[in-house]
């Protein structure tokens, strides 16, 4: 797991970072979950970091550990009940990580992720997974950021709190049928009502860590 | 720390002391109370500049890292150098030193006032001394040995290594087995690196268990115990070196001794030649190659840097001689024998924050080397020596040399010329109004550091060959005619620009001196008065805004002791400035001056420069 925060510590370290969870609701609650990290207005310092041995007194992991930790990451979420058709595109040059998975329920979805970490390391991480972030009663979805997310952003050091305010999160729900009503003031509503997007810079969420929570209520079907 | 494992402690080291010889004291000074196994040392002559040193600001620096614990309790609160007793006509010695077995760290100092000094150093408690007239003081870190007017506050810490030795010894010898059951499942390296994962595991951590008879030991309160009782038999040793037989570094070597007579505020000493013998580092020579070991402790014999502060109108100065013997003097003489490249001047602008300049004959230094090292290692008896021996003679028989050093002849410069914006690409996402995205490549700019290193040399047709090739096999590499460009060569990300002059090879990631100053800087490079101080400093001439480049430096990307060194440098105002001037067989002689503005005092600055010098000797020893 720590190969995988790695990669959110040094995007977060890094100067400009975009994250967007874009998650793909059915009627029935089953979806797909769509996951991206983009660094690539960053790669010159992420390749620095790359570039050393240790940094702030901790190991460096390679690339080819950070691939390897991630692929190991996705045999054992393909493997959890009810998960399906992970896929996980890494682009080293622009330093941009894309993952997607097919999910039979949101509980499916949490519970996989949970298992998957806490099976690929005992280390601190896997606490936060025990929180769920989304939960869907086929009409209502309530989600938040997964805590493991925003628990990085918190711990990020106070004085260089100036790199945050460039970095960009963003959490997209899509549905089947239109939206009735959202109550996050910082949504946006797509045209055709199917979809709602929530915006918001990095150190904004550092600073209140339920900004992009939402909860979305459906129209009856 | 319980109060009854002081008790204990003190008890033991009392009985401990009491069995060394009864002797009467010989007279003793401050400096004589250094021990004979200091590597470095730090005399503060004129410690009256340091009176209104808080003792705060005293006890954060990192020389005093190792001996401030008890110190730093709020018994040194509010008060200066002054307030803690110290007699300020004696010399401040701070010392490390390190023996095969044990590193040693404290200061030495003289005491004005012996209450005021217990004011401060108020968690020592007063222990039974082994001599008459020796005061032995001490915390579970610290001994404070006081004799008549000067005092000894040492630390002595066994090495991890002799620890382990001695232990394991004890533990087999009674019968025990490995203790070590939980490597028994052989963790990947990843787990040791990552000690919460230890922590959080709790199947990881089967640590031997206490046994069912308290009186006996487990293996780590063996090796507590161990522990304990090395420091104290070592405490017993160097007391009975320096009080009883009054051995002590100033009178075992002259060297230092002459040092401590000359008329400044500091000197310096660090003897190279035992850092070599006490290294872990060749701890394989040592066991497997003791002949090549033994050659290169009589190569580096006499190794020894010395090293004189003078405070002046708003700066430090320090004057170090390295001193050598005559086979490692050979070759650092031979090396230093060259003409300064004045062509590399043209190419450092005045404005630059931080720049040096090199300048060696390296073909007459991997001549000598060669005569030289070569026997050395010829002599050893080891097969993998022998084919390296054979292939070096092949080489030397077989290569161009005259080519070689003519392209790379040694003279060599660098500059570090701020942070720049570099333009570099990024890909951006855009939503449609239905949230679908499309991805665009987009120009950003990033902040990156702008270096440039350069090299003289005679043979410039070499590399242009060398450019000429690889320019056919990658399109990355292209000629634009006074210079080469190398895209994504710095980080994947940004260019690398290389200009060949005919005289000089550059090498710079700084698109302005590439397109717009191929042929130098111009009236925009070193004054003259620049150039001047440059083209005498012999071999070595460096030069550093601390300000502007150290307080822009990003320690995190450095290891955590190197970072230290960075850190402790931050902040401060003013110039360091690097000269060397005479080489020859027997020493080469440098000078760092580091001039300040400000209105701290000038003792402040003294520890400061110090402080640097003691981190970078030795945590990079």
């Amino acid at each position: 797991m720590k190969y995988l925060l790695f990669i959110l510590t040094i995007a977060i370290l890094s100067s400009c970072i975009e994250i967007s969870d874009d998650l793909t609701l059915n009627n029935d609650g089953s979806g797909t979950l769509r996951y991206k990290i983009n660094l690539s207005a960053s790669k010159v310092k992420v390749n620095s970091i790359l570039a050393l041995d240790s940094l702030d007194g901790k190991p460096v992991p390679s690339k080819t550990e950070i691939s390897a930790k991630i692929n190991e990451f996705v045999r054992l979420l393909d493997a959890q009940v009810g998960i399906s058709n992970v896929l996980v595109e890494e682009n080293y040059t622009d330093f941009i990580f894309k993952f997607s998975c097919d999910f039979s329920s949101v509980r499916n979805l949490q519970d996989g992720i949970k298992l998957s970490i806490a099976q690929l390391s005992n280390d601190k991480y896997t606490a936060p997974a025990e929180q769920f972030w989304l939960s869907w009663d086929g009409n209502t979805l309530v989600r938040s950021i997964p805590a493991y997310i925003t628990q990085q952003i918190k711990n990020y050091k106070l004085e260089d709190e100036e790199l945050l305010k460039t970095g960009i999160y963003t959490s997209i729900a899509r549905f089947e049928r239109p939206v009735a009503s959202f109550e996050n003031k910082l949504g946006t509503l797509s045209k055709n009502q199917l979809a709602v997007m929530v915006r918001t810079n990095t150190f904004e969420l550092k600073a209140n860590q339920h900004l992009l929570d939402n909860t979305i209520v459906l129209t009856p079907r | 720390m319980s109060q009854q494992f002081k008790m204990r402690f003190s008890l033991v080291l009392s009985l401990l002391l009491s069995c060394t010889i009864q002797a009467q004291l010989k007279p003793i000074q401050s400096e004589q109370l250094l021990p004979k196994d200091a590597v470095t040392v730090f005399s503060i002559n004129n410690i009256s500049l340091l009176q209104k040193i808080s003792m705060d600001d005293l006890v954060n620096y990192e020389f005093m890292s190792e001996v401030h614990q008890e110190l730093f309790d709020g018994s040194t609160s509010g008060k200066t150098l002054k307030d803690a007793g110290l007699d300020f006509d004696q010399r401040l010695n701070l010392f490390y030193g390190r023996t095969n077995t044990h590193e040693l760290t404290g200061f030495t100092f003289g005491i004005a006032d012996k209450k005021a000094l217990f004011e401060v150093f108020d968690d020592f408690q007063q222990l039974q001394s082994p001599l008459e007239g020796l005061e032995v003081y001490g915390t579970f870190f610290n001994h404070l040995l006081i004799k008549d007017r000067e005092a000894l506050l040492i630390r002595i810490e066994p090495t991890m290594e002799h620890i382990d030795a001695v232990t394991d010894s004890i533990w087999y010898a009674r019968g025990n087995e490995m203790p070590f059951d939980f490597f028994e499942d052989s963790p990947q390296e990843e787990q040791i690196l990552n000690e919460q994962t230890y922590e959080d595991n709790p199947n990881a951590n089967v640590f031997p268990e206490a046994t069912e008879n308290p009186a006996i030991k487990n293996y780590y309160e063996l090796r507590d115990s161990v522990q304990v009782i090395l420091q104290q038999a070592e405490l017993a040793r160097v007391i009975n070196e320096i009080f009883v037989e009054g051995i002590n570094l100033h009178s075992s070597d002259a060297r230092f001794a002459a040092q401590l007579t000359h008329n400044a505020e500091g000197a310096f000493y660090l003897d190279n030649a035992r850092n070599l013998d006490k290294s872990q580092g060749l701890w394989y020579f040592q066991t497997v190659l003791p002949t090549l070991y033994k050659d290169l402790q009589e190569l580096y014999a006499g190794n020894v840097i010395l090293g004189d502060l003078f405070l002046r109108d708003n700066k430090v100065d320090f004057e170090v001689e390295a001193q050598y013997g005559p086979a490692l003097g050979s070759i650092y003489a031979e090396m230093n024998d060259a003409r300064f490249d004045q062509n590399v001047l043209a190419y450092i602008p005045a404005s630059s924050p931080a720049y040096f300049t090199y300048n060696i004959n390296l073909q007459q230094a991997y001549e000598q080397a060669y005569k030289v090292l070569l026997p050395l290692l010829s002599d050893e008896k080891n097969a993998q020596i022998a084919m390296n021996v054979l292939t070096l003679e092949l080489l030397n028989e077989f290569i161009n040399k005259d080519a070689l050093f003519d392209t790379y002849k040694g003279s060599m410069f660098g500059t570090f010329n701020g942070i720049k914006k570099v333009k570099t690409k990024k890909i951006e996402y855009r939503y449609d109004e239905n949230f679908v995205y499309e991805e665009f490549e987009t120009e950003t700019e990033t902040d990156m550091p702008i270096f440039t290193l350069g090299f003289s040399t005679a043979r410039a047709d070499i590399p242009e060959l060398v450019l000429k090739h690889m320019a056919r096999l990658s399109s990355r590499i292209q000629h634009f005619g006074n210079y080469w460009r190398i895209d994504n060569a710095i980080l994947d990300a940004a260019p690398l620009y290389i200009l060949n002059t005919g005289k000089l090879l550059i090498f710079t990631n700084d698109e302005d001196l590439a397109r717009l100053h191929p042929k130098g800087y111009g009236k925009e490079a070193l004054s003259k008065k620049q150039r001047k101080v440059a083209c005498q400093s012999g071999f070595m001439y460096g030069s550093i805004d601390i300000p502007k480049t150290l307080d822009r430096f990003p320690t995190e990307v450095l290891t955590p002791r190197n970072a230290e060194i960075v850190s402790s440098l931050k902040g401060k105002s003013g110039q360091l400035e690097l000269t060397s001037s005479e080489t020859n067989m027997e020493h080469t002689t440098f000078k760092l001056s580091y001039s300040f503005t400000g209105t701290e005092s000038t003792g402040k600055h003294l520890l400061d420069l110090v402080n640097s010098l003691y981190l970078i000797y030795t945590l990079n020893p």
